[in-house]
């Protein structure tokens, strides 16, 4: 555990060494974000009060959430990582050290996720006392506890997904497109795009069923407050059983992969 | 005159047969566009069945209008991003040289030479759903209006070619452009919404200091409502003002552009 936290230490030093860059991105990347999603917003209440089970404010208060939980799950720094270090060729340094390649990754998602912890507290703090906390909807410490949980296991999910991903380098010239083909994926089956709620009553199971629904718009339904702690458990149980399913595919990819890594770089 | 067609040609025959090489990334990629296009719609589609105009547009208005985008960025893809992706390694190495002393204008010669077989594939796909669109949609819209979306579309996809370099161009001063493409790739995100959505200042500023809204959006407006001098003014005003901001800063950096070969 001593190491894991050292190299969590290390990743938020580097994180933070261009402090200019990251925070002029982070407020850009934010305020395009939530622009896109206020107008939207505006748009489609333009008409009427409610749009499916959601007021106004309600669906700006979602999406506020969505776009800020985004950024601790998906941990923008580690896409492509480590298909890059099995490309150069330094995946090599990983398989002498004394310790494992995923946890070493692992810990290094989680230390590059201390910014965007901070960008939520920063960005996301305001929100209640400006936008108010619509009718329907509530933000308790118990809320933000099981939101606390549905992000560790979106965020730890989110990783097990993308990992035999980007394994998938040990034999594709290029994985950049499966990476962008799992956010466009992702992003509309998770409910970034929309919530999943407005989504026709036929596809729910399915949606329920699939792992990218617990990346996203799980723990932001559990800080709202639009769970019933009995349905936050099953959720829980989903998640945890698409990581254990995700890391038995992750070991298999990874064990054929090393099978045949020459370290030689492209 | 006739120089720059068959320097063109050959970028073609060139990245055709490389693309061939990486066959993995080539269908890939094909299959990555494929499922933006469908996540798109399904977007649409969805938020349709809970209300009925969006920005002013019906269902059928808005299938035309994300044709559309689909149509601007399968252009963008083919000619454009693989050479706006390359060009800050080219300034921060040094390898810019190669494009400056080549007979040739280095704009042209660095913003058209690696032209994307794959993307070409999704630009062919995205004529198929413009054309299925534009016969799905209930009222014949004309060849007039039909001609003229096109030609402010290939307006607006050079202006979001202009916009590109624009926030690329600084790394000839900034040696990083790591920022400046994250922001642009935020801002980018307006060229996929009807500019109808946008209002006060906000849509004000979409249309002209950023135009990311104008470039899908009003040739698409021109289409249903009808092409006026307004519009056309508008648009290619604002274009050509992009294209002159991208000469004068490509010519100021390649002064400020100090070579690292050796």
């Amino acid at each position: 555990m001593r190491l894991f936290w050292s190299i969590v230490g290390v990743q938020v030093r580097k994180r933070m060494a261009y402090r200019t860059d990251f925070w002029i991105n982070s407020i850009v990347a934010f305020a395009a974000e939530l622009g896109v999603a206020y107008f939207i917003v505006a748009a489609m209440f333009s008409g009427g009060d409610r749009v499916g089970e959601f007021s106004r404010h309600g669906m700006l208060l979602y999406y506020i959430s969505v776009i800020l939980i985004g950024k601790v799950v998906r941990s923008t720094d580690m896409e492509h990582v480590i298909a890059g270090d099995i490309y150069d060729g330094s995946l090599s340094r990983y398989l002498v050290y004394p310790t494992s390649f995923f946890f070493m990754k692992y810990a290094t998602q989680i230390g590059s996720l201390v910014p965007s912890l901070v960008q939520i507290f920063l960005f996301g703090a305001w929100v209640p006392f400006v936008l108010g906390v619509p009718e329907g909807l509530q933000i308790t410490p118990w809320t933000v506890a099981m939101c606390a949980v549905a992000l560790f296991l979106g965020n730890a999910l989110h990783f097990l997904v993308t990992y035999p991903i980007e394994l998938v380098s040990f034999w594709a010239d290029n994985c950049w497109s499966l990476m962008v083909l799992h956010r466009i994926v992702a992003g509309l089956l998770g409910g970034v795009l929309l919530p999943l709620t407005l989504f026709p009553a036929w596809s729910q199971k399915v949606l329920a069923i699939l792992p990218f629904k617990y990346m996203f718009s799980f723990p932001v339904d559990a800080l709202l407050g639009r769970v019933t702690p009995a349905a936050f458990f099953q959720g829980v149980g989903v998640a945890i059983g698409w990581c254990a399913i995700m890391a038995c595919i992750s070991a298999m990819v990874w064990r054929r992969g090393t099978l045949q890594y020459t370290g030689v770089g492209m | 005159m006739m120089r720059y067609p068959r320097l063109f040609a050959h970028f073609l025959r060139f990245s055709f047969s490389r693309a061939m090489e990486f066959r993995f990334d080539f269908f890939f990629r094909i299959a990555m566009d494929g499922v933006w296009y469908a996540h798109n719609i399904a977007f649409f589609w969805i938020v349709y069945r809970h209300i009925p105009l969006f920005g002013g547009w019906t269902f059928d208005q808005m299938l035309v209008f994300a044709a559309g985008v689909f149509l601007a960025d399968a252009i963008q893809m083919t000619l454009f991003s693989n050479n706006m992706w390359m060009f800050p390694n080219y300034v921060n190495k040094g390898d810019l040289d190669y494009y400056l002393v080549r007979p040739v204008s280095s704009l042209f010669f660095l913003s058209l030479r690696d032209f994307a077989a794959n993307s070409f594939v999704n630009l062919l796909m995205s004529i198929g759903f413009f054309a299925w669109a534009i016969a799905h949609y209930p009222v014949a819209l004309g060849a007039g209006p039909i001609a003229a979306f096109v030609l402010l579309l290939l307006l607006g996809c050079f202006l979001h070619y202009c916009l590109q370099m624009i926030f690329l161009i600084p790394v000839f001063w900034l040696q990083s452009t790591g920022g400046l493409r994250e922001i642009f790739w935020s801002l980018d995100r307006y060229t996929g919404r009807p500019h109808g959505i946008f209002t006060g200042y906000m849509r004000k500023m979409l249309v002209s200091v950023l135009p990311f809204a104008l470039i899908v959006s009003f040739p698409t407006y021109a289409l249903f409502d009808g092409l006026t001098w307004a519009l056309l003014a508008h648009m290619a005003g604002v274009t050509a003002a992009a294209f002159l901001i991208m000469l004068a800063m490509w010519s100021r950096g390649l002064r400020a552009y100090s070579s690292a070969s050796s």
